[in-house]
């Protein structure tokens, strides 16, 4: 009974005697008055209220009460509780049927209250339940979002979560050590798929009801449904992920075999030539054949040096090696290597060496910078501009390393850092077309962004770098002093 | 031709010790070639090679154990050969008292500039030390502490001095960042590599024409430095 709670028992009873105790005192004085069956009739009013709100006990104690001071006040003989009539039986046995039909109706829409609060309350936990585990698509974040849950509803002393699987682990709240007794609950995670794992709840006092442990093992396949839901995207992912790495096979064998086959091709025809005695020792032609060998010996170990890298960008086994470093040391040392392979292009440099230090790994970074360069020299005429530029831009750097070359098509300018992309498929141009997709592998790792945009009088790569790292900026240095 | 320098090849691959035999041979050196770690430690200590080449890439052992294993007892200079990408080994084989590094595929000019240096090197260490560095335009003299560019003194502050003194002290040797940074700021400052960054671009500006294109401080990518210095 619900109302138990506003009152104590003891209270409820002495409450309900002494309302029957003013109203027989109105009753009486009104005794000459009020016929004897209306009386009768309206010590129904209080009876029934007394059994509506305290229940069934109160009720019986006031049906007798009234009973009795219904007897001994107003039917004669006055002040003598002795029944004359069968009428007076009658009366009796009416007060108590009132009090016990009128509490056994108010009890079951009590308890129906009850239980359809309950219900609304599970219901309400569930759908938070699931409401947070949408989405979610690994073990870990399904795992907190169950054990919160059940202890916001069990309001346990500790919850543990072990999931099963290729990498078992568990889940405690609060951040205690356990309870060194056996856990009161157990109940097991199950899918179709096996058993993933279970939840262990510590709770002696109050003991687990029959419908928290229901509301429970609700919430163990709720989460064994969220974590099959999460096995499954995973194992969609992986497939993709292979899928890819095949296609990207494939793809890698042909332009690989093309592409090393062309400098090899040049390698050995110079070599033969050149242990033959066609070629006359001092000619000419020996040292240009010579330099053949030497340059595209070069070219082979770039293009093995670029399908390492990509092989490295897709494993996601890419790290950089962040050190603080200055942009204008890197770009410099990059212009420096590839002085002869830029002789007719112009090369501009804008890049202020004051500049903050930025947080980069040196050698990747010369790579981009190589990569896009190379880019600009292939495509764009002779003679022409080909110009670096970086600077500030709130928490970043942004660079630009644009060119007067053509422009590419809008539709092409997010596909050109793809994997082995061309915009014609018939192209004067040789390489492993991995350059681009290099620089995006390495800048994304940096947690960069880059982009291709085209420019007025040709084609602009950008990329932007952050300026911090774990969330500082370049370290102060310490102060030196000027020596004699 | 008993006086012409020995070196030891150790180096698993037999085209690179076919090529680097007829190479070294061609230019007046006696070879040895091992193709294991523990053939490679065991020649070194029967023959006392001038120097040693030494591939990181073993069969049998880790390239840097075979150099922690020789600088136990010699201080025969060590080149290190390793494939791209793999600085954390070049890195470590030379903090672990390897002389210098070269990259494969390498030209000969280079494996011949690294030998030559290795070699002045070793021999500098076991006699007197040459006081006075030149390069270009620049003189560095040690013993008296004046740096000069042309005919004018350069003035540089502490710490820019300790560096370019161990630079050039150490000319045509790669020093790694951890190894300048032990040697001028000390041990507790060996990570800072923003320093030698900054200090380096400094040093650049007051020594060299063109500080972006640097011909006499250079920077070895995820290494460290090199000084040149002439001949």
């Amino acid at each position: 009974m619900r109302s138990s709670s506003f009152l104590p028992r003891f209270w409820q009873h002495f409450l309900s005697v002494m309302l029957i105790a003013s109203i027989t005192a109105i009753f009486f004085a009104l005794r000459d008055v009020l016929d004897t069956t209306l009386v009768a009739l309206l010590y129904l009013i209080p009876l029934g209220m007394i059994t509506a709100f305290w229940g069934l006990g109160p009720g019986i104690t006031s049906a007798l009460i009234t009973f009795l001071t219904f007897n001994f006040f107003f039917i004669e003989p006055y002040y003598m509780l002795t029944v004359h009539r069968p009428t007076d039986v009658v009366i009796l046995v009416v007060f108590l049927i009132v009090a016990v039909v009128i509490s056994q109706l108010v009890g079951r829409a009590q308890a129906g209250l009850a239980a359809a609060t309950a219900r609304e309350r599970e219901a309400t936990q569930l759908y938070e339940l699931s409401t947070a585990l949408t989405g979610l698509h690994d073990d870990h974040s399904i795992a907190q979002i169950l054990a919160k849950q059940v202890q916001a509803v069990a309001q346990g002393e500790y919850v543990e979560l072990n999931i099963r699987g290729t990498e078992p682990f568990a889940f405690q709240l609060p951040k205690i050590s356990p309870p060194t007794r056996p856990p009161e609950l157990i109940v097991p995670i199950q899918a179709a798929r096996g058993l993933l794992g279970e939840i262990r709840l510590w709770r002696a006092e109050p003991a687990i009801s029959s419908s928290e442990r229901r509301l429970l093992q609700t919430f163990a396949s709720q989460g064994a449904l969220a974590l099959e839901r999460a096995w499954l995207t995973q194992a969609e992912s992986r497939a993709k992920i292979l899928e890819e790495s095949d296609r990207l096979k494939s793809a890698i064998l042909s332009s690989v075999s093309h592409e090393l086959r062309t400098p090899l091709s040049t390698i050995k025809a110079a070599a033969s030539s050149l242990r033959g005695k066609e070629v006359g020792w001092d000619s000419p032609a020996r040292a240009d054949l010579i330099g053949a060998i030497d340059d595209e010996a070069d070219h082979l170990n770039m293009l093995v040096g670029n399908l390492l890298d990509m092989s490295r960008i897709e494993s996601g086994a890419l790290k950089p090696k962040r050190e603080w470093n200055i942009l204008s040391e890197i770009v410099g040392s990059v212009f420096a290597r590839m002085k002869h392979l830029a002789e007719e292009h112009q090369i501009e440099v804008e890049v202020p060496e004051n500049l903050p230090l930025v947080p980069v790994d040196y050698v990747q970074m010369e790579q981009v910078f190589t990569n896009l360069v190379s880019n600009s020299i292939k495509y764009a005429p002779a003679h022409t501009v080909i110009r670096v530029h970086a600077r500030v831009e709130d928490e970043s750097i942004h660079v630009q390393v644009s060119n007067q070359g053509p422009q590419v098509p809008p539709e092409h300018l997010e596909r050109i850092f793809d994997k082995f992309y061309r915009i014609t498929a018939a192209d004067r141009v040789t390489g492993t077309g991995l350059g681009l997709s290099i620089c995006k592998g390495i800048i994304e790792a940096h947690s960069g962004r880059i982009w291709a945009e085209n420019v007025p009088d040709g084609l602009a790569f950008n990329f932007t770098l952050p300026l911090t790292w774990d969330g500082t900026r370049a370290p102060q240095l310490p102060m030196d002093t000027e020596t004699e | 031709m008993s006086n012409a320098p020995h070196i030891l090849v150790i180096d698993d691959e037999p085209q690179i010790q076919r090529a680097m035999r007829t190479i070294l041979t061609e230019k007046q050196f006696r070879v040895t070639t091992a193709s294991r770690g523990e053939e490679g430690l065991a020649l070194a200590a029967t023959n006392e090679p001038d120097l040693i080449i030494l591939d990181l890439g073993l069969p049998d052992m880790d390239g840097v154990e075979v150099c922690t294993r020789l600088r136990e007892w010699t201080q025969i200079p060590i080149i290190v050969l390793s494939v791209r990408d793999s600085e954390r080994d070049k890195v470590a084989a030379l903090d672990k008292g390897a002389d210098d590094y070269l990259t494969k595929p390498f030209g000969i000019e280079e494996l011949l500039a690294r030998v030559r240096v290795a070699l002045r090197h070793s021999a500098r260490t076991q006699g007197a030390q040459s006081k006075v560095v030149k390069a270009g335009p620049l003189t560095i003299d040690l013993a008296w502490h004046i740096v000069k560019r042309g005919e004018e003194e350069v003035k540089l502050t502490g710490n820019e001095y300790k560096l370019l003194a161990y630079l050039a002290s150490n000319h045509g040797r790669v020093l790694t960042h951890q190894s300048i940074l032990t040697h001028v700021w000390g041990p507790a400052d060996a990570d800072h590599t923003e320093y030698l960054r900054v200090y380096m671009r400094q040093l650049r500006k007051k020594l060299e024409a063109n500080p972006e294109r640097p011909e006499y401080i250079l920077t070895e990518p995820g290494i460290g430095y090199r000084f040149i210095a002439d001949e």
